[in-house]
């Protein structure tokens, strides 16, 4: 199997694995949710360390939007705590 | 680039994604199911990016590249009747890209080769006027070029370098397990793309993956290199490397 049929497939199948058991547990968070895609995302893309650069490159911007949206999400979090 | 099957599929995960999640969220209001909404988008964006990075020449294209380059070679080889075992060069003994040389007459003895290798096609290594060879350039060896490595690197790192470009550069095979024993270097390639075949160029070259492999490894220990055996079994290439010197 091609490295980045792999990539993508265990991508499916860890996203899929997580929101399942997320949902199990009854998290009702969509940000929750977010920030567990989001991880993965990182944590694959730094686990398939035999990618070439060009490739690591452009999943790196992806990690990065990803990582934007991340922060977007704990700041509103931090407000909503300090408003309270 | 347009029928790229990685883009299509991304754009379809997209779309899919984009219109599902407000359905999801504000008229069936279930939350798990906006989750795998947006986990389709951020699939289908990762797919997009795998298609702009993937290579603008088809495989069958660089195929059929690599196949004539190996039929010109092998032409070249039949022609001399040369049929001794290409010795493939660090980039000590060596000017430009990895080289393997083919002696013209009998086996090379690596001691004798005192100063660099000239980039040309019949070079002399030796002293002796029967010290000729010719000096081919190894398949694949210009996507290693940039390839960092320690003076004294150890298997895993080998194996590290050798897995970066047949698996992740090149994708010509699954996974490399390198061992190392005295004066030898026993590399198994999982999934090779590329097969052993017993005909007179890969009978003294190497097959292309074993090629590559000798290029790095003689790269990383600094030494030559003699692909000693190939052979092929369930999925699996078992190359065995002679280290000479």
């Amino acid at each position: 199997m091609r490295i980045y049929n792999r990539y993508l497939l265990l991508m499916v199948f860890t996203t899929c694995l997580v929101n399942v058991v997320l949902a199990f547990m009854g998290q009702k968070d969509i940000t929750v949710y977010f920030i567990a895609n989001f991880l993965i995302t990182l944590l694959l893309t730094v686990l398939f360390i035999s990618f070439s650069p060009r490739t690591r490159r452009v999943l790196s911007s992806i990690s990065f939007v990803l990582f934007a949206g991340f922060v977007v999400v704990a700041v509103l979090k931090i407000l909503e705590v300090i408003k309270q | 680039m347009k029928n790229n099957p990685y883009r299509l599929l991304g754009l379809g995960l997209v779309i899919a994604g984009a219109l599902f999640v407000p359905v999801a969220y504000f008229i069936i209001s279930s939350i798990p199911l906006t989750a795998v909404d947006l986990s389709s988008i951020i699939i289908g964006f990762t797919s997009i990016a795998l298609s702009s990075a993937r290579s603008q020449v088809s495989p069958e294209a660089s195929q059929m590249i690599l196949e004539t380059g190996m039929e010109n070679i092998a032409a070249l080889l039949e022609e001399l009747g040369v049929s001794n075992k290409a010795v493939y060069l660090p980039s000590s003994m060596r000017t430009g890209s990895a080289q393997a040389l083919i002696p013209l007459s009998g086996d090379i003895d690596v001691s004798r080769i005192k100063a660099k290798i000239p980039r040309r096609l019949i070079v002399r290594y030796g002293d002796d006027p029967n010290d000729m060879a010719i000096a081919v350039t190894a398949p694949g060896s210009t996507s290693f070029s940039k390839l960092e490595m320690k003076s004294v690197p150890t298997p895993p790192e080998i194996e590290q370098a050798i897995s970066y470009v047949l698996t992740g550069l090149l994708d010509l095979a699954s996974s490399v397990e390198v061992r190392m024993s005295e004066g030898q270097l026993s590399i198994e390639i999982i999934g090779p793309r590329l097969h052993y075949e017993n005909v007179w160029y890969y009978r003294c070259m190497g097959s292309p993956i074993a090629s590559i492999a000798a290029s790095i490894a003689s790269d990383a220990i600094a030494k030559p290199i003699r692909i000693k055996e190939e052979s092929f079994n369930k999925g699996k290439s078992t190359i065995l490397l002679e280290v000479l010197g």
